[in-house]
């Protein structure tokens, strides 16, 4: 047996937690089981988001041979790895409200009457992201239900996005590098700044009106060259935001896209965009989970499912048996809030019930997952694989490149942050050669950061939230010849907010 | 300026030198530099990859070929590595391609005989391999020196010359050997337009006493694939007219034509290698785009004079997008030639080739230069 707690900063200080009472009815229950104790992992985790997908115990098979062979037919099993069969996790923030021993036991028993709501797959191709994406398609109806706009949901009630000082320095730095270019001829006429996220529009005036100010200052009529793209997938937000900047209208472009493809509908600005700038987007994207234990690589892979005693609940306010739950929930991700009434109006007859149904399943919603080898990490394809088109081929990144981040030889569980990659990769052929890509958001800058803390998935009111692999795309940058750099957001004390910044190297 | 060796037919194709490095060999090449794999085995690895590389080449129809700068893992390290006086601190690397931060604490020796990288054994083994032409090229010494840190020297001017130094002696090796191309790339010239004089003057140390073809490559960057410089071409004169090389190998299909025209203003009469592919981007060219790409070359420059490649090195992209974009340059190549009039001379077919055209008249690309 493995035991494995995460040594979270809540094991010190005036009110530690008490490993031997987390842990020790977890290894009773274990004992009293018929489980095989030389094949099993325990694993305690300090679950930060309150709002999440997991239970205070869950358990977690290991699989020998992978779900589906594929092209690659019979796979060899490295020789010397250690083989378990399974890993029960620990939620240590919530386990001391509960009989720990009993639930435990309950888990082992394994007769689930979870109601599921799909297939195993990998974490990015789940339907919390159907739930994601409908949330900001749809913000407008969650924001009047929840009665709170988003940006009230992150934990500092607002976006580093629109700190004045941050704008300035960007502005700044542009302008410096704009002052060489234009000494050399070499400064295009138009000069393209992007947004990724744009949010409210907070953050684009913030730095409109400061670049208007420093260009009048410097009299240098950069702001009658500018062309600011603020690009976001919610339509609503991108109307909201063009009110907010509407002083800059001359000067400002919207597009409704998916951040992890800015090149479909940005292409055409390949290395000319001088700054790219993304907030708070990276973590709401779609993202798998890979482990290494034991000396092997494994996916791990997750289905949704709504616990039995909610699902009951959500089926008496429905109307409906627990067994068109499932139906249902994919109706109202296929067609929104606003349609499905239409669709079902035996079950949901107004918007607002739609839209009462949409946010109890969400908060209801779970995940089971479990740990399937990968064949080779040349199988596994690094670029968000739940995207596919006639450019896929452009920024397919294979596995290998998670070699040395997990091949360190300890144990560990990490995100890849595959849309954030895709995003990042894509983002960066935007850039000018003298570009720069600054990103705020909430970065792992350690491999070891995933040994230590719970990294997500979370719950920030309709949306997920994961922390994003930073070393991961610090090896990609430098993969496309990019310094990545990361540092604390500068501009304001405490909260986890991390700056990227990627500029071509030397 | 070196003696012209070979018969080239008008609008000869060629490429710049890098070949794609499939998965499989970029895997093996990490392992040789964390230490699993054996220095014996990654040569036979290399030499399995060139000739495949070769082949591959030759199958496309491609009449000046490369050894696809398949030994190296990346365009610098591989000769700084090699240089005498050249020192390299931590020579661990993530991955193949990552960069080394060579230095120079001291004046580096002055080359003691021909051939002190011991490149010519690799052009030996390229030539053995093809009854092709072949073109072999080098980092040039002004980027060579510029990804140095340090500087054993007051002025960095005196350590792009003693590079290029080495580099002649190198030269010499190769031509001792049978060499009778050569290529000189500057990939950081074009981020650098204020230095094009100092350039010029390292070009001509390394070109002094070797009697082969040399080509100069000037883009603006490729390295992982994007561009490290934006600007024009004008930048390079009057200053590259002194150049002693006969060949100038310039990038156009991702910046467009717009500098040829600077070309033929200024009065360069010799050859010029005109980029008709973006190797930039994995869309594959049609012949038809290729050949409108040519003639507009060939506005500004006769046919005899200009040599047909892709814009940089296809280093970046996969296999089969750099063969299907080569067999795309070729054709279009050959829709060009064949309105040009009389049909010429193709080159020696590989077995596996498809039949060859008819024999055609050739032209020495030296009596046009």
């Amino acid at each position: 047996m493995l035991v494995d707690f995460r040594p979270h900063t809540r094991l010190r200080g005036s009110r530690p937690v008490d490993i031997g009472a987390t842990v020790v009815p977890v290894l009773e229950a274990l004992s009293d089981s018929p489980v095989d104790l030389g094949k099993v992992r325990v694993v305690a985790d300090w679950v930060q988001y309150r709002e999440n997908f997991r239970g205070v115990v869950d358990l977690r098979p290991i699989l020998h041979v992978p779900a589906a062979r594929g092209p690659a037919g019979t796979v060899p099993v490295p020789m010397g790895t250690r083989e378990d069969d399974l890993e029960i996790a620990v939620d240590v923030r919530r386990s001391a409200d509960v009989p720990l021993r009993e639930l435990a036991a309950e888990r082992l028993r394994e007769r689930s009457d979870h109601v599921v709501l799909e297939d195993w797959g990998r974490g990015s191709e789940s339907c919390i992201w159907d739930f994601n994406a409908l949330y900001w398609s749809a913000l407008e109806l969650w924001e009047k239900a929840s009665g709170q706009g988003y940006e009230q949901a992150l934990p500092g009630g607002e976006s580093d996005a629109r700190n004045t000082d941050a704008a300035r320095e960007l502005v700044d730095e542009l302008f410096a590098v704009w002052d060489r270019l234009a000494e050399a001829r070499a400064l295009p006429e138009e000069l393209y700044v992007v947004e990724l996220g744009v949010g409210n529009g907070g953050q684009a005036k913030v730095f409109l009106d400061t670049f208007r100010e420093r260009d009048r200052d410097r009299g240098t009529g950069y702001y009658r060259r500018l062309h600011y793209l603020m690009c976001d997938y919610s339509q609503h937000v991108l109307d909201l935001a063009r009110e907010t900047v509407s002083e800059h209208l001359d000067h400002v472009s919207a597009f409704a896209l998916d951040a992890v493809r800015p090149l479909t509908a940005l292409g055409f600005l390949q290395f000319k965009v001088f700054l790219v700038y993304v907030s708070n987007v990276y973590d709401n994207l779609p993202t798998d989970e890979v482990a290494h234990l034991g000396g092997r690589t494994y996916c791990v892979e997750t289905r949704a499912y709504l616990p039995a005693e909610a699902a009951a609940e959500l089926a008496a306010e429905l109307s409906a048996g627990v067994d068109e739950l499932p139906g249902l929930v994919h109706k109202l991700l296929r067609l929104g809030p606003g349609l499905l009434p239409e669709a079902v109006p035996q079950h949901v007859p107004d918007v607002d019930r739609a839209v009462a149904f949409w946010r109890r399943t969400w908060e209801a919603l779970r995940l089971e997952e479990r740990y399937v080898p990968l064949a080779g990490l040349d199988t596994y394809a690094l670029s968000d694989p739940t995207v596919r088109n006639g450019d896929a081929a452009e920024t397919s990144l294979g596995g290998e490149l998670l070699g040395p981040l997990l091949q360190s030889g300890a144990d560990l569980r990490m995100h890849v942050s595959n849309g954030a990659v895709t995003s990042f990769v894509e983002s960066l052929k935007l850039l000018h050669p003298y570009g720069t890509l600054v990103c705020h958001d909430l970065f792992v800058t350690e491999v070891e950061g995933y040994r230590t803390h719970f990294r997500g998935p979370g719950k920030y009111d309709g949306s997920v939230v994961n922390w994003v692999n930073g070393p991961l795309l610090a090896h990609v940058g430098r993969r496309h010849g990019f310094d990545i750099r990361y540092e604390r957001f500068r501009h304001r004390s405490g909260g986890n907010i991390v700056t990227m910044s990627a500029q071509v190297g030397d | 300026m070196g003696a012209p060796t070979e018969l080239l037919r008008p609008l000869a194709t060629t490429v710049i030198g890098s070949w794609p490095v499939p998965e499989w060999l970029a895997r093996l090449k990490t392992d040789w530099f964390r230490g699993r794999i054996s220095h014996r085995q990654m040569q036979d690895v290399h030499e399995t990859a060139i000739k495949a590389a070769l082949r591959d080449q030759e199958q496309c129809g491609i009449d000046l070929v490369s050894d696809g700068e398949l030994r190296r893992d990346n365009d610098v390290d591989y000769v700084l590595a090699r240089m005498p006086g050249v020192e390299i601190a931590h020579t661990a690397k993530d991955f193949y391609f990552d960069y080394y931060a060579p230095q120079v604490t001291a004046p580096l020796p002055e080359p003691a005989g021909p051939g002190p990288l011991g490149l010519a054994d690799d052009w030996a083994f390229t030539a053995a391999q093809t009854d092709r032409p072949i073109t072999f090229s080098l980092t040039g010494p002004f980027s060579l020196a510029h990804r140095i840190r340090g500087n054993g020297y007051g002025e960095r001017r005196e350590l792009v010359l003693a590079v290029a130094r080495q580099l002649n002696a190198e030269a010499r090796a190769l031509a001792a050997r049978g060499a009778t191309r050569l290529q000189l790339d500057e990939p950081f010239l074009a981020g650098h337009p204020g230095e094009v004089d100092v350039a010029v003057e390292a070009i001509n140390l390394v070109t002094e006493g070797v009697d082969v073809s040399w080509g100069l490559h000037v883009c603006y960057g490729n390295r992982y694939a994007r561009p490290s410089w934006e600007g024009h071409y004008d930048f390079l004169f009057p200053a590259v007219l002194e150049a002693a090389v006969d060949h100038l190998v310039l990038e156009f299909a991702r910046k467009g034509f717009d500098d040829l025209p600077v070309v033929a203003r200024y009065g360069w009469d010799r050859g010029v290698g005109v980029g008709v592919i973006d190797v930039k981007s994995p869309r594959v060219e049609t012949p038809e785009l290729v050949a409108s790409r040519i003639r507009r070359a060939l506005e500004f420059v006769p046919a005899e004079r200009l040599v047909v490649n892709p814009d940089c090195g296809l280093r970046h992209l996969s296999g089969d997008v750099a063969r299907a974009k080569l067999a795309a340059m070729v054709a279009g190549a050959d829709l060009v030639r064949a309105s040009l009039g009389p049909a010429q001379p193709a080159p020696a077919p590989h077995p596996s080739a498809p039949p060859a055209p008819a024999p055609e008249p050739a032209l020495s690309q030296g009596a046009v230069t």
